[in-house]
């Protein structure tokens, strides 16, 4: 099975920063990927670049075998949505549509269908500066599947999407990845695709921090020591100082990552902190996301 | 890229700045052609030179088809729609091909409606003013069809201007600074070098044969070839960027 999307050590920098850092990864046909991390983590910069918007520092990115830059016919095999702002205010939704798809040869009729498929035609011919934000990233994924793709990028869709919105576009993405095609869908909180995705990619600074089926991160839940205090600060000080990385889980919390609840007991007791909670497993994917992407300090 | 131009003028058309562009071209317009025609002696206008000014006018609207052309790249940038736009045709340079050739479509139809406009209100002018008509036909032909062609050329300079700047006021600012201040500053100062400015080389294009000025025929070619440097900056820009 050939891959639809490879990275291959890509690399991006911007001046002294390194963006995106030796990212390599590898997505299936008929797959829905989650791309997390969070902001700031290089997701949309590695979206640019595998989109062809911006070109690699180094290592290479291929959509159907080849850079974007490369593709005939790009937009009948690939859609994506990367801000769910681009558009011209003064402009009406399908005509935003038809100017594309005028651009690749699409007939206006497919603008229409579109536009009923994402639930918009009400608003057709109204102008975008009167779009809310939901119907803006509506209007947006209904750009990027104008052309029929196979391969489906969406940076953050969710933003802006009412919790119905959500489950939409969730019902809808699973459908699409039904048929053998492919997904890839950025977020910066886990729970936001956890029910929509089969696996995912962790980057944080630029690097991949994991890569695994949904199955496996879950399985991967519990390695954290979740702990509560009324004196969290103090207790965070005292498990760093002893070489225990943490998090914070929502102020409410902190996950001791890599250790056991015996040893952040004992440290708790060293220090004189109370706790009111130490507790393994039975944490949440976000708490394991949070563990994945939090700052290790030794 | 004939499907590219064609949704190139599809962008164009589908906003209400063409339109504004169109109302603001005509109204500069008669402004000139009234204020010209009616507040110069009628010896100030029985010259040639002064009548192909008073009557080729309507080249007021190179400077409107060099907006249209210039809006076309930077309010891509501006509004963000560059990215579906580079997403659909990931090829920049027929991107840029296809703005090129439809703010040249444009820019034919500003030039005609101008120059048609134009020439009539400025010969009614001449000749309810009793200024006997001082120039032949093939003159008269050079003058329309250079005005046009000039307008048409300026359409491509703004599309070359603003793949280089990408920045709306930038670009805006830049262009009329040069239109209105920096090229007749160079003209006045040393004409032998600001006659190949792309406005007096569209003057020149037109039939002038104002002082200094080149000949048509070269003042096309300086022209064309500011129109080939600017889009080819632009083109090489635009592929090398990384957009935001």
């Amino acid at each position: 099975m050939t891959s639809v999307v490879v990275s291959e050590s890509l690399t991006k920098r911007f001046g002294p920063l390194t963006a995106v850092d030796r990212l390599s990864f590898a997505l299936e046909p008929g797959t829905i990927t989650g791309f997390l991390g969070p902001n700031g983590a290089g997701k949309t910069t590695t979206l640019r670049v595998l989109l062809g918007l911006a070109a690699p520092t180094s290592g290479r990115a291929l959509i159907f075998g080849k850079p974007y830059g490369e593709l005939e016919q790009a937009a009948l095999r690939v859609g994506a949505v990367l801000e769910a702002t681009d558009f011209h205010p003064g402009r009406s939704g399908r005509d935003h549509l038809r100017t594309l798809g005028c651009a690749v040869g699409l007939p206006d009729s497919r603008s229409d269908e579109v536009l009923r498929l994402v639930e918009l035609q009400s608003a057709a011919h109204r102008r975008v500066k009167g779009y809310s934000l939901g119907m803006r990233q509506r209007l947006g994924l209904a750009a990027a599947l104008l052309g029929d793709p196979e391969l489906l990028v969406l940076d953050e869709p969710a933003n802006g999407l009412d919790p119905e919105g959500v489950r939409w576009l969730r019902d809808f993405l699973r459908a699409f990845a039904a048929e053998g095609r492919t997904v890839l869908v950025s977020s910066h909180v886990l729970a936001e695709v956890a029910q929509t995705v089969d696996r995912v990619l962790i980057i944080n600074h630029g690097r991949l921090v994991a890569e695994s089926s949904l199955e496996e991160l879950t399985a991967r839940v519990g390695g954290a020591v979740r702990v509560r205090s009324p004196h969290l600060p103090r207790l965070a000080e005292a498990l760093r100082r002893e070489g225990v990385a943490t998090s914070d889980a929502n102020g409410q919390a902190l996950l001791a990552v890599g250790t056991t609840p015996e040893r952040v007991g004992d440290i708790a007791f060293a220090a004189g902190v109370a706790l009111h909670e130490l507790t393994t497993g039975g944490s949440s994917l976000e708490e394991v996301f949070l563990e994945l992407t939090s700052e290790v300090r030794s | 890229m004939i499907a590219q131009t064609k949704a190139e003028l599809l962008k164009i058309r589908s906003t209400r700045t063409t339109l504004g562009l169109v109302a603001g071209m005509l109204a500069l317009l008669l402004l000139l052609v009234l204020l010209t025609g009616l507040l110069s002696s009628t010896g100030a206008l029985a010259g040639k030179d002064a009548q192909r000014n008073l009557l080729g006018l309507g080249g007021v609207a190179g400077l409107f088809a060099a907006l249209a052309g210039l809006l076309a790249v930077t309010g891509e940038y501006r509004h963000g729609t560059i990215r579906p736009t580079f997403l659909f045709t990931p090829q920049r340079p027929r991107v840029l091909g296809g703005k090129l050739a439809a703010s040249m479509i444009a820019g034919l139809a500003f030039g005609v409606v101008a120059e048609a406009l134009g020439f009539a209100v400025g010969a009614v002018i001449l000749a309810g003013r009793g200024v006997p008509f001082a120039l032949d036909g093939s003159e008269v032909t050079l003058l329309v069809v250079g005005t046009i062609v000039g307008v048409v050329l300026w359409g491509g300079l703004g599309v070359g201007l603003g793949a280089i700047l990408r920045n709306q006021v930038a670009a805006v600012i830049a262009l009329l600074a040069w239109a209105f201040v920096v090229e007749n500053l160079i003209f006045g100062l040393a004409p032998s070098v600001g006659r190949y400015g792309p406005e007096q080389a569209a003057t020149a294009l037109s039939g002038s044969t104002t002082r200094h000025l080149l000949s048509p025929a070269v003042g096309g070619a300086v022209l064309i070839a500011w129109v080939a440097a600017l889009v080819a900056a632009g083109v090489v820009l635009t592929v090398r960027r990384d957009v935001e």
